[in-house]
């Protein structure tokens, strides 16, 4: 057994530290604001900031780091993202290094080079159009709905999605098609800003978790005439897109909690050396010590959990229940970790301007933007009852 | 912030049952079954205020609530932040994932843990049909990608 990582990937992940140290944490203060006082705080990073940091990431080479080589990323695995994921996680600043859904994967050569690549160099951005307003959950059977009529889908419906707005954009549509209403008669379409019928509204940026989260923009489809060509994969399997590479980002998430535990630590241990109470600094205190140690082995699982799930996904092997048992762990672990951070800042974690407010609003969110545990639960029971041996 | 000594859940089993079976967010209802405030946490006020049982207005419950982070829309329809306003902001469409009991600070400990212990497999029973067969993949892979 070796738990080693590789000296390569090693460079990377100290290269994204040294990105996120020298780079990202100098520009916390102008997203969370002043001290106890967030009316300066901002949403979201000012563009011209944003650019010259993509610039410097493509400077670099850090730009689609988890891009598959052949779609002109460098292709470097999941354990690869695990390590980038981790480091990015550890600042409260909303900056990727060229995240592309990898339902978009599946374009083929002319959709690559009008959709794929333009999404990776930031000219164009992608709405995942899968949800639909009032309809929760329930992605099954959907309310849009695509009828081929000779060589194009007549598009009807509406969707939500939470993508980042931009000036040209175009929409990953989940529609169900004549065939069925059905998970297997879903088709994925790619429509066109300009395609009459298609129309955005909302998408202004709100409060709440600042920096985290925006406002879904409503995507109305009004008899829209979309090529057939657009289909993205095959018709009527559009949920079987992404196979290869979607397991593995619920791995990648688990590794963006074991990252924001490391921050909350780093924070705590701060707190601990600087703080006194009754003449005495806090980490003197058998209790503060302990809930270090217990935030710092909670840390150190999950980093495992994560590094071993994705060693495994690298290797090619089915990670079904691993991915399911790293976000169960790491999402109640990144939330057993805010309480005992909390307690040593001796106050809730949702008090404004307190510094780790940010990370525990955020480690909060992991568990509830990125849906149920106990669907993870489901997974894990039911491959344990088919015999798996843990 | 309950009590030291909170409800006894075989107590009001009955009752909590019909609350988590309802679809309309239970917090505010669960929080009217439990103990109340406890003094302890109290700022120090000559009124008495022990064993109170209304909402703090934390938002906890807002900011927990699945729904509502797949509908944030439905936040406008109101400024405050209460278990009350959650429950006319979501309505019939609760999720029934009893989130917003479990962050609540005025729900009893002890009705927290009946929650986890007998309710969560209700809640499990329900997400089953998110889950693919062994070579498809499960839903909720897509909504995770679609809401990140």
């Amino acid at each position: 057994m070796d738990f080693e990582i590789p000296q390569e990937l090693k460079m990377v992940q100290s290269l994204v530290r040294d990105f996120v140290n020298d780079q990202l944490k100098p520009l916390e203060r102008d997203i969370m604001g002043r001290a106890t006082d967030l009316s300066d705080a901002k949403m979201s990073l000012p563009p011209e900031t944003e650019e010259k940091l993509v610039k410097m990431a493509n400077d670099i080479g850090l730009w689609g780091v988890n891009i598959p080589e052949e779609l002109g990323g460098a292709g470097l695995g999941t354990l690869c993202s695990c390590l980038v994921e981790e480091e990015l996680a550890q600042t409260v600043i909303p900056f990727n290094f060229g995240d592309v859904t990898p339902i978009l994967f599946h374009c083929n050569v002319e959709q690559k080079k009008s959709y794929f690549l333009p999404v990776l160099n930031r000219q164009r951005y992608a709405y995942l159009a899968l949800m639909e307003p009032g309809k929760g959950a329930n992605i099954s059977s959907l309310g849009t709905r695509a009828e081929r009529e000779q060589d194009h889908y007549i598009l009807n419906g509406k969707k939500l999605s939470f993508s980042k707005a931009g000036r040209d954009y175009f929409a990953v549509v989940f529609a169900a098609t004549a065939q069925g209403g059905t998970k297997d008669g879903v088709t994925c379409l790619l429509v066109d800003k300009d395609t009459p019928g298609f129309s955005v509204t909302g998408g202004e940026e709100k409060t709440g978790w600042r920096a985290q989260e925006e406002e879904p923009m409503l995507l109305s489809f009004d008899n829209c005439r979309v090529p057939a060509e657009n289909i993205l994969g095959k018709e009527g399997k559009a949920f079987h897109l992404g196979k290869k590479w979607l397991p593995s980002s619920r791995v990648i998430r688990g590794a963006r909690c074991v990252g924001v535990a490391q921050r909350l630590l780093e924070e705590a241990v701060t707190q601990a050396q600087s703080f006194q109470s009754f003449g005495q600094l806090i980490s003197k205190r058998t209790s503060i010590e302990a809930a270090l140690a217990d935030i710092a082995v909670e840390a150190h699982a999950g980093r495992l959990m994560v590094y071993e799930a994705a060693g495994k996904a690298d290797n090619g092997e089915p990670i079904r229940h691993e991915a399911a048992m790293v976000k169960l762990f790491t999402a109640k672990m990144l939330g057993s970790v805010a309480d005992r951070v909390a307690y040593i800042f001796n106050g809730p974690p949702c008090i404004a301007g307190l510094p780790m407010e940010r990370l525990c609003r955020n480690a909060l969110v992991t568990s509830t933007i990125e849906l149920t545990l106990e669907l993870q639960r489901s997974i894990i029971a039911k491959d344990i009852l088919k015999g798996l041996k843990v | 912030m309950p009590l030291r000594t909170q409800i006894e859940v075989k107590e009001i089993e009955g009752v909590l049952n019909t609350v988590l079976n309802t679809k309309s967010p239970p917090v505010g209802r669960c929080r009217l079954l439990s103990s109340g405030f406890n003094p302890a946490h109290a700022l120090n006020i000559s009124e008495n205020i022990s064993g109170h049982k209304e909402c703090l207005a934390c938002g906890n419950c807002i900011d927990i609530c699945p729904f509502l982070s797949r509908e944030p829309s439905r936040r406008e329809k109101t400024e405050q932040r209460t278990s009350m306003a959650l429950e006319s902001i979501v309505g019939e469409d609760c999720d029934l994932c009893d989130a917003c009991i479990l962050v609540c600070p005025q729900v009893d400990t002890t009705i927290k843990n009946y929650v986890i212990n007998h309710r969560m497999v209700e809640v499990m029973s329900r997400l089953e049909q998110r889950i693919g067969d062994e070579d498809e993949l499960d839903l909720d892979l897509f909504l995770e990608e679609a809401l990140s």
